[in-house]
């Protein structure tokens, strides 16, 4: 067996912007899931019956699915549905989104059901109304609960940004991918791919367990 | 728009089989890594010093890198380093369990953890030796806190073996995209396909929800 390590130094700059585009993914994707998680979890929780049940339903339905195949629904089936050509980037990202928002709507509406029913009841009753309640009250002691978990999807997040490489979106793994093909060093290139994924996803995942620890609710 | 069903009905036996594959090799990961995940967990917690930090290590590792990667990894550098090969079925097996056990021993600890100390120290104060406790005082409530976990891991394992299509595993996602290919219908077959792995999932999801709930006063102490 002989190798060859070089060939990672080589490709250095592609690895690194492999790695620049798996954290904006990541970044992005968070940005954009937050506020949609936030929305979702908000109509979930709306005494309306139809936004509740659309908002369960859109749930229900992206967190039963493996991502990768959505990752390959929004590839060749969004585009014919909406008319759109998206590039492979933004098709990734939306793929990404879909998937963390339903998550994080219920991460938030298991924050927001967290707080205790009296404390909505006493809001009313102090004469304010239920989106002041929310806005006030429930939602900055929901957030204490919120963020753990939140921690936990990111760094799931970054790790699932991996998936978008089968629609050749230019993120580590993929470009790792190519090279491996092109240069036949399959060994090395692998095992730089996952020592590159290892040295950027344990600190967040200590950083993760700190940010468990350092808001942990006692009983 | 016209949509044309043909490819999948003309190929139903081909999907029905890789759905079979898709549900064996969930079973088989999900059962490997609970008993690993275990053997981890309870060695994290109860083991000595010398074996916890390799085992920290290896579960902090296992979080840090994608499922994708490991699988890629094992089926393509392994037989480079070994010399020997796997077919992809077994490939994934392996690279899912070592990935999913992490995760298993993860919820063995936290479920261990969420026992009161006071218990530990109750039962001590009785004169039970070390095991005895945690055989007769800890595993059991803890067992009831882990169950819904469980649960979802069984979940997150049928939907990652959905990515062991990239090493070729013959399962649903990967006929899925060779009957795509072949028809160029990929989206009645794509929509299908995800109808099919929702019915899957959805109900088992629900079910742990409702676990959840139901076993929720059980673990309270």
């Amino acid at each position: 067996m002989n190798l060859d390590w070089t060939i990672v130094w080589q490709h250095r700059w592609d690895l690194a912007q492999g790695a620049g585009l798996t954290v904006l993914l990541t970044v992005l994707t968070m940005l954009a899931a937050v506020p949609a998680g936030m929305v979702l979890a908000l109509m979930r929780l709306s005494r309306s019956r139809i936004l509740s049940t659309a908002s369960l339903w859109f749930v229900e339905f992206f967190r039963n699915l493996p991502l990768i195949l959505v990752v390959y629904w929004a590839f060749y089936v969004m585009p014919v549905f909406l008319h759109i050509e998206f590039s492979a980037f933004t098709t990734g990202l939306i793929a990404l989104c879909l998937n963390v928002s339903a998550y994080n709507a219920e991460t938030f509406r298991a924050g927001i059901n967290s707080i205790r029913k009296g404390q909505m009841e006493a809001a009313i009753a102090v004469g304010m109304s239920r989106w002041q309640a929310m806005k006030q009250i429930i939602i900055p002691q929901a957030w204490r609960r919120v963020l753990p978990v939140l921690a936990s999807t990111w760094v799931s997040l970054f790790k699932d940004t991996s998936l978008v490489s089968v629609i050749a979106v230019g993120e580590l793994a993929h470009v790792a991918l190519q090279i491996r093909s092109s240069s036949f060093r399959v060994l090395e290139m692998l095992t730089a791919m996952a020592v590159i994924y290892w040295l950027m996803g344990y600190p967040q995942a200590k950083l993760a367990d700190w940010v468990h620890k350092r808001f942990e609710v006692k009983e | 728009m016209e949509l044309d069903f043909s490819p999948l009905i003309d190929s139903w036996r081909y999907l029905l089989g890789g759905l079979g594959i898709t549900l064996l090799l969930s079973v088989l990961t999900a059962a490997g890594s609970l008993v690993l995940g275990t053997v981890l967990g309870l060695g994290r917690v109860y083991g000595p010093a010398w074996l916890r930090v390799p085992i920290v290590f290896y579960i902090d590792t296992q979080r840090a890198i994608p499922v994708l990667v490991i699988l890629v990894w094992f089926y393509f550098a392994v037989p480079i380093l070994t010399g020997i090969s796997f077919h992809p079925f077994w490939a994934a097996l392996m690279a899912l369990t070592l990935h999913i056990a992490a995760y298993v021993a993860e919820i063995v600890r936290a479920g261990i953890e969420s026992i009161r100390p006071g218990q530990v120290r109750a039962a001590l104060a009785l004169g039970m030796s070390r095991t005895q406790i945690v055989r007769k005082v800890v595993l059991p409530q803890a067992m009831v806190r882990m169950l819904p976990s469980f649960g979802s891991v069984l979940s997150i394992t049928i939907k990652d073996t959905a990515i062991a299509a990239v090493i070729a595993v013959p399962e649903l996602m990967k006929r899925a995209e060779t009957i795509a290919g072949q028809s160029y219908r990929p989206i009645e077959v794509f929509t299908t396909v995800m109808v099919i792995y929702f019915i899957i999932l959805f109900p088992g999801s629900r079910l742990i929800d409702r676990l959840y709930q139901r076993v929720a006063h059980l673990g309270r102490s």
